[in-house]
């Protein structure tokens, strides 16, 4: 049996159209079977509400009696990108207030703007004989704006990795707060609820399908940035009229310590047109898998610590190297059963048809990495080779000599066998003879919980490391804790504290 | 139940807690503590049975006792109920109802205000 799209399109108008949502379906195909479900059922809805940092906003502002051709642009002090004809910019959620950092960002100005707020506008331009102005500072609402279409790059990923943290230090991170030594998880998505699962194989949905963004009645764009479909990593890119959105949709957020990004409620209605369609959303949270992924590690391909489905996430606990650690979610399941119960709701009142793709989303696609065509430093080539060293058994005397000698303000303590056991710096020499305690041994007076780094890390990361803990050197040391060289800030120049500059 | 004591310059002179505990014999859970030379606070556990027992016995010029309840100020417009908070409250003070809402048990908050810091929505305060 099959259904056409106009069959379901009739059955909207004529009000006897037959909608459940994604959450419904497993249970409807068990007692039905599949041909009885696509008999039963027209439309299964999904939704999903979570952060999505990919998103923004093109805004056309109208021009001013005297007219400027606006190159710099801030709303509220936030930055948008004005580089789109002389009264437009693309306003991005994620960038950040020059003024207020990240707790209000390009997210908060979209809020601020569909609640209904006033925001400032204040532009900047070289004057030309056609737009002569050099400078605008306006206020403006939502309604003042000609356009304020969302255009989100990606949205509503099919699937994504769950966050643990199994270093010994806490991360803040885009997936929240980690604990060190794995004590939380989190993960993001509403699981068997969200679109895309529902659709794996993206038979329905493509350019031009019909979407619930944001509360307005949305459209996908057609594949979203970074869209990975055959390694399960599928994305959409969205739009919608920000006119005919409502802040219960879309909600500004900071994750500490990472930044601003923006909570967007999305869904997709799934017309079921043939018994493959059925089968697909009849997916359960125990069906998807995903993995846990260490967010400990700061590089791109982070180690996985265990394979996880979305029914063990969900169920709040998980368990890791037999203990059992909670779970957290940074969508809102709540918010996505709203949407797919809103869109359900929509449909069945006639107000939201169902149309076809007018062109399919590429299913062979992988995403790729960046080819970095400049070469990663390592630490082995930026650390200096000569040093000095001292034993724990030495006097402070000797260590403030070997220190002069060596013209360092580190010295690395090791054992009998070369090994790093502690550390002296010139502040605790000079602090042991304002106390008259240079006759103290050095093993008295080190440190012994000494931070390091290893000779084929990559520099950029040690020299994070030396800024989080505000220290000027790091020892470089083996996997056996021998010492190799010395890692100084100063050899280090724009890496500490400003990004690289070449 | 949990009590907020307090200290003025002249309750960090004596070891009121320590008095009390023996006083009154109820032992008690320290949860959190801030103590110096000029004042101080303490967040202390004690059974609900055994918390009258032991206010009376902490009775003395210079401290102050509260009994602490809804230490975490919830707020329902902004909360978008996440769940976030879950998992880094060591306390485990939020949970989830049957309808993935978000419940907040403030009689087991230690006023660390980690949630405070990390909630996304800043939808989440402490009261003192």
């Amino acid at each position: 049996m099959y259904k056409s799209i106009d069959d379901i399109n009739e059955h909207i108008r004529d009000g006897s159209v037959r909608v459940v949502t994604a959450e419904e379906m497993p249970d409807i195909v068990d007692e039905l079977g599949v041909s009885g479900a696509l008999r039963e059922v027209d439309v299964v809805t999904t939704g999903t509400f979570g952060a999505m940092c990919s998103s923004g906003a093109f805004l056309n502002f109208g021009h001013p009696e005297i007219p400027i051709r606006m190159e710099k642009m801030w709303l509220n002090n936030v930055e948008a990108y004005a580089g789109v004809a002389a009264v437009d910019c693309y306003l991005g959620a994620t960038q950040e207030s020059t003024t207020r950092g990240t707790d209000y960002g390009g997210a908060h100005v979209i809020e601020d703007l569909i609640a209904g707020r006033s925001v400032e506008l204040h532009a900047r331009a070289k004057g030309t004989d056609c737009y002569p102005r050099q400078s605008i500072t306006n206020e403006f609402t939502l309604s003042d704006l000609n356009q304020a279409i969302m255009v989100n790059p990606r949205n509503s990923y099919q699937c994504y990795n769950a966050a643990t943290n199994m270093g010994d230090h806490a991360v803040k991170t885009y997936m929240g707060y980690l604990l060190p030594g794995h004590r939380n998880i989190t993960y993001s998505g509403a699981g068997a609820l969200s679109p895309l699962p529902n659709d794996p194989t993206f038979s329905v949905i493509g350019s031009g399908t019909p979407i619930f963004l944001g509360g307005a009645n949305g459209t996908v764009v057609g594949e979203g940035t970074q869209h990975s479909l055959s390694a399960g990593f599928g994305t959409l890119m969205t739009t919608g009229d920000m006119k005919e959105m409502s802040t219960d949709y879309i909600r500004a957020a900071t994750m500490t310590g990472y930044g601003v990004t923006m909570y967007v409620g999305m869904g997709v209605p799934i017309p079921l047109l043939n018994e493959e369609i059925v089968k697909h959303t009849a997916v359960r949270d125990e069906d998807l898998v995903t993995s846990i992924v260490d967010y400990g590690t700061p590089v791109r391909d982070r180690p996985v610590v265990r394979e996880v489905t979305y029914a063990e996430l969900k169920s709040g606990v998980v368990e890791i190297d037999g203990e059992e650690i909670r779970t957290s979610p940074l969508s809102s399941y709540k918010k996505a059963r709203e949407i797919a119960g809103e869109l359900k709701g929509r449909i069945e009142a006639g107000k939201f048809t169902m149309a076809l793709a007018t062109r399919p989303i590429n299913a062979t696609k992988r995403n790729k990495p960046m080819a970095e065509h400049g070469v990663v430093r390592r630490v082995s080539e930026m650390m200096v080779g000569t040093f000095v060293t001292i034993t724990g058994e030495e006097s402070v005397k000797e260590a403030a000599n070997r220190l002069l000698k060596g013209n360092t303000n580190h010295l690395p303590v090791i054992d009998s066998e070369n090994r790093l056991i502690g550390i002296v710096t010139t502040f605790d020499i000079s602090k042991a003879f304002a106390r008259d305690e240079e006759d103290q041994t050095v093993s008295e007076i080190m440190t012994r919980s000494v931070i390091t780094a290893l000779p084929d890390e990559p520099v950029d990361l040690a020299a994070r490391r030396l800024q989080l803990n505000n220290i000027g050197a790091l020892v470089v040391t083996d996997t056996s804790k021998k010492v190799l060289g010395m890692l100084n800030s100063y050899d280090l120049g724009d890496l500490v504290g400003e990004r690289w500059h070449k | 139940m949990k009590l907020m004591v307090t200290f003025d310059s002249d309750g960090v002179q004596e070891a009121n807690i320590a008095n009390a505990i023996l006083a009154s014999g109820v032992p008690v859970n320290v949860e959190r503590a801030q103590i110096d030379g000029d004042d101080g606070w303490t967040l202390l556990d004690v059974k609900d049975e055994e918390a009258e027992r032991f206010i009376g016995a902490l009775k003395h010029p210079g401290v102050t006792v509260k009994i602490q309840r809804d230490a975490v100020s919830h707020n329902l417009t902004e909360c978008v109920d996440c769940g976030l908070c879950i998992s880094i409250c060591q306390k485990k003070v939020f949970s989830f109802d049957d309808s993935w809402q978000l419940q907040v048990d403030s009689e087991r908050c230690v006023l660390c205000g980690r949630c405070v810091m990390y909630c996304p929505q800043r939808a989440l305060s402490l009261q003192k």
